[in-house]
C-alpha cells in the first residue's frame, strides 16, 4: 500500500508545482477531445435527428448500423485508420500519421456513433406534438429541428458528455495513430499507460487525476449550461 | 381556399380517410363531427399540411400542393390539436412563438400576444409555465398561440374538450372577435368536435365523418354497429341496450344512421308500418338550426335525436322527463 500513498504524494506535488510536461499533456488531450467532440457532434447530432424524424428506405438498417458501431473496438478503428494513413495507404500523402490530427480522426469515428445513436434516441423521446406544433405555427425545417432540440436539451447534453467521455478516455486509437510521441502526440491516456509500464506510478497517477478532473470540469460546465431556465 | 380531392389516407395500410372532396372555403365556419376514431384528426392534419395524403391531392387556391409544402404556404394555416403541447417557456413566450418565427418585431408581437391573451382570459397566466396550468388552460393558450399568427385557416381539434362552459364560451367569443377583424381573405375556421350542440350553435356548415368517410346524412344518430340477419330482408343491429331493424343486404360491421327527420314522435305507440318502435323519456329539447324545427333528444335505450316542429312539441307537451315513443321504418335507416 505504501507505493499507492507515495504515488498520491508524488501526484499532488506534480500537480501543485505546475509541472510543464503534465500541463502540456493535459492541454493536448483537452484540445484533441474538444475538437473531436465538436466535429463528432456537428455531424452526429444532425444525423441522429434525421434518423429519428425522417422516414426513408433503409432507415432501420441505418439505425442498426449506428447502434452496432457503438460497440466498435477502439483498436480496430485505430488499425483501419492506420492502414489508411500509413505511408503506403490511400491517405498516406496527407502525412498525418503520428500527428494529433490523426488522433482526432480516430476519435471522431469513435464518437460519431455515440452522438448519432444517442441523439436519435433523445429525439425519438421528444413528444411528437412538439414537432407538429413548431411546424403548424410556421417553423421551417431548421427552426423545427431547433425547437425539438430545445425540448430534448437535457438528453442532448448527456449525448455531448458521453461523446466527450469516449474521446477523452480512449487509448487504442490514440496509441496507434498518435504513436505516443513525447511533446507532440502524448495524451493523458497513452502517458498513463506508458508511465505505469515504466514503473513511474506517481506520474501515472498524477495524469490519471488530471484526466478525472478534466472529465469533471466538462460535466459540471455542461450541467451549468443546461441548468439555465427550466420547464 | 383549401380543398382535398380524391384523398385516401392510410396508416400502415389501414384506410383512415376516404374523401372524394372536402373544402374549407374562405371565411367559412365549418364543423366536422364524428365519433372518436372517425378520421377527424387525420383530416385536420392533412388540411394543416402536416401530412401528405397517401393518395389524392390537397389544393390551395385551386393549385395542388407539393409533397413537401413550402413554409410560406404552411404559414397560412394552423392547427390546434386536441391535446395541444406547450413548448418550454412561459405562456407569454408560447403565445408569441409563431410571431417570433415570422420575425414580427417585439412591440407588435407583444401587442398581439396581449390582445389574444385578453380575449381568451389568459392575462393572469402570462408568466406561468406549462406544468403550472390545467388542461383547459393549456388548450386556451394553444388557441391563443394559433390566433396570434392570424392564419387564413384555423383548424381546431376538439378545442373545448377540457374546457368548462365559461372557458368554451370565451373561446367562441374570441373566434367571433377574430372573425370580425377585417382581413383578406377572411378567417376560415374548421372545428372537429363530437359535441353536436356546440357545432349547431356556431357553425355555418356541418359535415359528419364516420369511418373516414363523409356521412350522407346529418350527423345525429350515427352508430358503429355489427349487422346480423333478422328476417328475410332485414338485419338487426345492436345499439346500446336496443336492437334497430334495418332494411339492407349488407352484413357485418357498418355505420348506421337514423335520419332525425324520419323519426315519428308520439306519446303512445302508433299502429303503423314502422318496425322500430322505441319507448323512452325526453332528455333534452333544443331549438334546432334557424328555421329547422326542434331537436328532441330522448333516451330510448340509447340517445336518439328527432327533429319535429315547434307545434308538435306543444301538442305533445314535450319536456325533459316526459315519456315518449320514437318510431321509424327499417327502410329509413341508412347504412354505409
Amino acid at each position: 500500500m505504501d507505493f499507492l500513498a507515495e504515488g498520491f504524494r508524488r501526484a499532488l506535488a506534480l500537480l501543485l508545482s505546475g509541472d510543464a510536461e503534465v500541463l502540456g499533456i493535459a492541454l493536448l488531450t483537452l484540445k484533441i477531445a474538444v475538437v473531436a467532440t465538436v466535429l463528432a457532434c456537428a455531424i452526429g447530432l444532425p444525423l441522429g435527428y434525421l434518423l429519428a424524424t425522417r422516414r426513408f428506405w433503409g432507415r432501420r438498417a441505418a439505425l442498426t448500423a449506428v447502434n452496432t458501431a457503438l460497440a466498435f473496438p477502439t483498436v480496430v478503428v485505430g488499425l483501419l485508420l492506420f492502414g489508411l494513413l500509413s505511408r503506403r495507404g490511400p491517405l498516406g500523402g496527407l502525412g498525418w500519421l503520428y500527428t494529433w490530427q490523426a488522433i482526432v480522426i480516430g476519435d471522431v469515428l469513435l464518437a460519431l456513433p455515440i452522438a448519432a445513436a444517442l441523439s436519435a434516441a433523445a429525439v425519438q423521446g421528444v413528444d411528437p406534438r412538439v414537432r407538429r406544433t413548431a411546424e403548424t405555427l410556421g417553423a421551417g425545417r431548421w427552426l423545427t429541428a431547433w425547437t425539438v432540440a430545445r425540448e430534448a436539451r437535457f438528453a442532448l447534453a448527456a449525448v455531448i458528455t458521453a461523446a466527450f467521455g469516449q474521446v477523452v478516455a480512449e487509448i487504442g486509437a490514440a496509441m496507434m495513430l498518435g504513436g505516443n510521441i513525447r511533446g507532440s502526440t502524448r495524451t493523458l491516456t497513452t502517458a498513463v499507460a506508458l508511465y505505469t509500464s515504466q514503473g513511474d506510478f506517481g506520474l501515472a497517477l498524477a495524469l490519471g487525476l488530471v484526466l478525472i478532473a478534466l472529465a469533471l470540469i466538462v460535466n459540471v460546465t455542461l450541467q451549468l449550461l443546461q441548468g439555465k431556465g427550466s420547464g | 381556399m383549401v380543398e382535398l380531392r380524391g384523398v385516401r389516407h392510410r396508416y400502415d395500410r389501414r384506410l383512415v380517410l376516404d374523401l372524394e372532396q372536402f373544402a374549407v372555403p374562405a371565411g367559412a365556419m365549418l364543423a366536422v363531427v364524428g365519433h372518436n376514431g372517425s378520421g377527424k384528426s387525420t383530416l385536420l392534419r392533412l388540411l394543416a399540411l402536416l401530412e401528405a395524403p397517401t393518395e389524392g391531392q390537397v389544393l390551395w387556391d385551386g393549385r395542388p400542393v407539393r409533397h413537401r409544402p413550402p413554409t410560406a404556404l404552411r404559414r397560412r394555416v394552423t392547427l390546434v390539436e386536441q391535446r395541444p403541447m406547450l413548448l418550454r417557456g412561459t405562456v407569454l413566450e408560447n403565445i408569441g412563438f409563431g410571431l417570433r418565427l415570422r420575425g414580427v418585431d417585439g412591440t407588435e408581437a407583444y401587442k398581439r400576444t396581449a390582445e389574444v391573451a385578453e380575449q381568451l382570459g389568459l392575462l393572469a397566466l402570462l408568466e406561468r409555465r406549462r406544468h403550472e396550468l390545467s388542461d383547459g388552460e393549456v388548450q386556451r393558450v394553444a388557441v391563443a398561440r394559433a390566433l396570434a399568427v392570424r392564419p387564413e385557416v384555423l383548424l381546431l381539434d376538439e378545442p373545448t374538450s377540457s374546457a368548462d362552459r365559461a372557458a368554451s364560451s370565451a373561446l367562441y367569443r374570441a373566434l367571433a372577435e377574430q372573425r370580425a377583424v377585417p382581413s383578406k381573405p377572411p378567417l376560415a375556421v374548421c372545428i372537429a368536435s363530437h359535441q353536436l350542440e356546440d357545432a349547431y350553435r356556431w357553425a355555418d356548415d356541418i359535415r359528419a365523418l364516420a369511418e373516414g368517410r363523409l356521412s350522407p346524412v346529418t350527423p345525429e344518430n350515427l352508430f358503429r354497429v355489427e349487422l346480423a340477419p333478422a328476417g328475410t330482408d332485414t338485419m338487426s343491429a345492436r345499439v346500446g341496450a336496443i336492437d334497430i331493424l334495418v332494411t339492407t343486404d349488407r352484413a357485418g360491421p357498418a355505420v348506421l344512421a337514423v335520419p332525425p327527420g324520419d323519426i315519428f314522435v308520439s306519446s303512445a305507440p302508433l299502429s303503423s308500418s314502422a318496425r322500430n318502435v322505441l319507448k323512452g323519456r325526453v332528455t333534452r329539447i333544443a331549438a334546432h338550426r334557424p328555421g329547422g324545427g326542434v331537436a328532441v333528444t330522448a333516451d330510448v335505450g340509447v340517445e336518439l335525436v328527432a327533429i319535429v316542429t315547434a307545434d308538435a312539441v306543444r301538442e305533445l307537451a314535450l319536456a325533459p322527463g316526459v315519456p315518449v315513443v320514437f318510431s321509424f321504418k327499417a327502410s329509413a335507416v341508412r347504412v354505409f
